[in-house]
């Protein structure tokens, strides 16, 4: 038995659900490329492995860099507010809103993302428990950031030094926060073996309707559908 | 073996040769000043300006006198700026004083806020990209690493400066001391050869620390320990943690996905 190539046409009709807009698709990928690099160049003061980097002239260039990226790290979210400033709010409302849905996340999370076995896992929002966690964590952490940051860029000398210090102290602990969510976010997305789809939104902006059953349920049947029914 | 300067300030007559000699050993910019009631001239350290006489006015028992505290880097043998450089531009020389590299530096400015008596100057290149490099009293690190004294003492007219093993610099600061408390100087006492672990500069004081504007217990700053020794070390191991964590998930994930999957394979 043989198949033969069908024309696109023909096939079954795709469904496709807009998760991201373009412009939060942007404020993404620059927060993702800042994030990076500062996280490269930070890394070179923090570990010793790395102090070649870090002297003279070389680190002259790194803490440059380091200022660079700040500003395009300060400049995604601002984009996001100016370009899409609806679903920027939408998000920041759903960060800071818990119920026990999401109470239920927790309870069936390594069940459902070691063994995939579904449980009582509710139906989650737009955001399941585990990215509302990382959006607050990555909130509270961009303000500890940018004003920690700042003290240090500008405030040597007109801020008192324990304020100069604890400022590096809390930038260490915000980098420390931020990189272990990154790592996880980072293995969800791209090295899960069943969780690798979610990244397509995030690169084309959509995921298949399947996918959106399956693991944003209340927010596909509540944000997606009521809409399309109206 | 260590050395220390001896700073006798009960000697001293400020005369501000060792900020001139200071100048023209590193070939240090004038910083212009304006006058505004003492003689203190520049007000305080800057880049350009590793040493400088400070000038304090003291009263007891009804007279006044005139304090000079020949002023700059202490050299701490527990020194917090050392801990603090990322780079290792400053180090601990056994000869009793901390070295600065300026090559190695890269503008940081910890050090500028790690210490505790303030000495660390930045001197600015660019405020906004934050080229900067840190500047201080090293003792004239090419001098005495090369058997000379520091140029401050050796243009010291009054000799109340001194260069040499600092075991002696001790028993001379102390044997000063008594004399001085013979001569009915009663609060004189020898600041520099405990605190922060001992310092590379020995004064002889004729007044309380306070009355120099010196710490009495100048103290190593708690968050240099705080940062260092439990916030680093703590992010590698929760990072560590995370690691292993994702690993072990990915190896159930895995089994548990293979358990629902057939793979044909091609004839061989």
């Amino acid at each position: 038995m043989s198949s033969m190539a069908t024309d696109l046409q023909t096939r079954a009709r795709q469904v496709l659900v807009l998760r991201f807009t373009g412009a939060e698709r942007v404020a993404h990928w620059v927060h993702f490329v800042a994030f990076t690099v500062l996280l490269g160049t930070g890394l070179f003061i923090y570990a010793p492995f790395l102090k070649a980097f870090a002297v003279g002239e070389a680190g002259i260039a790194t803490r440059l860099a380091h200022r660079v990226a700040a500003i395009a790290f300060i400049a995604a979210p601002v984009f996001y507010l100016v370009f899409s400033p609806r679903d920027f709010f939408y998000s920041l409302k759903e960060s800071f809103t818990w119920g026990k849905d999401d109470w239920g996340w927790l309870q069936n999370a390594w069940n459902y993302y070691a063994h995939g076995k579904a449980g009582t896992m509710p139906p989650q929002g737009k955001y399941n428990a585990g990215q509302k966690f990382n959006a607050l964590t990555q909130i509270i952490t961009f303000g500890l950031f940018v004003i920690t940051g700042f003290v240090m860029w500008f405030g040597k000398g007109s801020v008192s030094p324990d304020v100069f210090m604890w400022s590096v102290v809390i930038h260490d602990l915000s980098v420390i926060a931020t990189v272990l969510l990154f790592m996880l976010h980072l293995y969800l997305v791209a090295v899960h073996p069943l969780m690798r789809e979610s990244i397509t939104a995030m690169f084309e902006g959509t995921v298949t309707e399947e996918f959106a059953k399956e693991h944003h349920g209340k927010w596909l049947a509540e944000k997606v559908y009521r809409k399309r029914d109206k | 073996m260590a050395k220390a300067m001896f700073i006798d300030t009960s000697i001293c007559i400020g005369c501000k040769g060792c900020q001139v000699a200071c100048k023209e050993w590193w070939n240090l910019a004038p910083t212009k000043t304006t006058q505004v009631g003492t003689y203190e001239n520049p007000l305080d350290l800057n880049a350009d300006n590793y040493t400088r006489i400070r000038f304090n006015e003291y009263e007891a028992s009804g007279k006044v006198r005139w304090l000079f505290l020949k002023w700059g880097c202490l050299q701490c043998t527990n020194a917090a700026c050392v801990d603090v450089c990322p780079t290792a531009a400053l180090k601990k020389n056994e000869i009793g004083f901390v070295s600065l590299e300026r090559d190695l530096c890269n503008g940081c400015g910890y050090c500028s806020q790690a210490c505790p008596f303030n000495i660390p100057r930045m001197e600015t290149i660019n405020e906004f990209t934050g080229e900067a490099k840190a500047t201080k009293c090293t003792f004239c690190q090419d001098r005495v690493t090369n058997d000379l004294t520091p140029a401050c003492v050796k243009t010291c007219p009054s000799a109340a400066l001194g260069f040499t093993d600092r075991d002696k610099v001790l028993a001379t600061a102390k044997t000063r001391v008594e004399n001085l408390k013979q001569l009915g100087y009663t609060e004189a006492r020898v600041y520099g050869e405990t605190e922060l672990g001992g310092l590379g500069r020995v004064y002889v004081l004729t007044a309380p620390a306070s009355a120099y504007g010196l710490p009495e217990k100048p103290e190593y700053p708690a968050l240099t320990n705080l940062w260092q020794n439990i916030v680093q070390p703590f992010g590698y191991v929760a990072a560590g943690l995370t690691a292993a964590g994702l690993a072990l998930n990915w190896f159930a994930t895995r089994r548990a996905q293979l358990g629902n999957v057939e793979t044909i394979k091609p004839e061989k």
